[in-house]
């Protein structure tokens, strides 16, 4: 590995020759676009992920959540909105910084491979079912509905 | 372990707490989509899970988590764009661990009576 970044540093000077120098070469200017994401992000995650928490824990007692609060909730327009955001810039900035953890830790080359491959399937399919659970069902007659049994 | 000083353990806590958080991630976005099955479905049989006292002790710490990478993400993004965030980092941290703790002072005072009332 350190031979291959010190191939990348050496591209920097010069044009690539080589396939592999135009890889080591893209691949860092990835990695500074992954640098520059990760602090825009955090700078947003902290408003969105401190009112996310102060809504649930400290607006509400979180151990009387249940499916009505959460239809509830999903069913208004500025929560959808809002989880959207928060749910997009979360996942990136989180699964971007474990992928820089198996980096950091899991040396041989295949199995650092299998890992991330592991972690962008996995958060892939979790991402796409929270953006179902946002903005393809209708929890407002399933929430109605809860609530109504509750207060009877 | 480098040394050892403020700065390790900042950025020991801050990677703990993130791959922490990022897991806990997956998994609140998967106990959520289970609403999607509607109200006599498995979102029931994992509210009893998240109901216990052991989890909401876990979820104690998950507020803990995001409060300090949060505040600790703030002091990153200062060193790095500032002239002056490297030479004060020390300061910095020091004022994330302080912050960290008032914050979670009437956080528990909320919380921590709801837990032990539900046991």
């Amino acid at each position: 590995m350190a031979t291959a970044s010190a191939q990348g540093r050496a591209a920097k000077a010069t044009r690539p020759r080589t396939f592999r120098e135009a890889r080591a070469m893209a691949s860092s200017n990835a990695e500074l676009g992954w640098w520059v994401f990760m602090r825009i992000s955090g700078l947003l995650l902290v408003p969105l992920a401190f009112g996310h928490l102060w809504a649930n824990n400290m607006a509400f007692n979180a151990g009387e959540i249940d499916f009505a609060y959460v239809a509830g909730r999903l069913s208004q327009p500025t929560v959808k909105i809002y989880d959207t955001f928060l749910l997009l810039f979360a996942m990136l900035h989180g699964v971007n910084g474990l992928r820089y953890s198996i980096e950091d830790y899991v040396k041989r080359p295949g199995r650092r491979f299998a890992w991330k491959m592991v972690l962008f399937t996995v958060a892939g399919i979790i991402f796409v079912a929270g953006v179902m659970t946002l903005w393809a069902f209708s929890f407002e007659e399933m929430g109605d509905a809860v609530r109504a049994l509750g207060t009877q | 372990m480098y040394r050892g000083r403020e700065g390790q353990w900042a950025f020991v806590l801050h990677r703990l707490s993130g791959v922490a958080l990022a897991l806990f991630l997956l998994l609140h976005v998967v106990d959520i989509s289970l609403v999607m099955l509607g109200p006599d479905g498995p979102f029931d049989v994992f509210l009893v899970f998240y109901h216990n006292w052991p989890f909401r002790v876990g979820l104690l710490m998950v507020i803990a988590g995001v409060v300090y990478h949060g505040l600790n993400g703030l002091r990153i993004i200062i060193m790095d764009f500032t002239s002056w965030g490297v030479r004060y980092q020390k300061q910095l941290w020091y004022g994330v661990l302080g912050l960290t703790v008032a914050i979670g002072i009437p956080v528990l005072w909320k919380i921590v009576p709801e837990i032990v009332a539900a046991i």
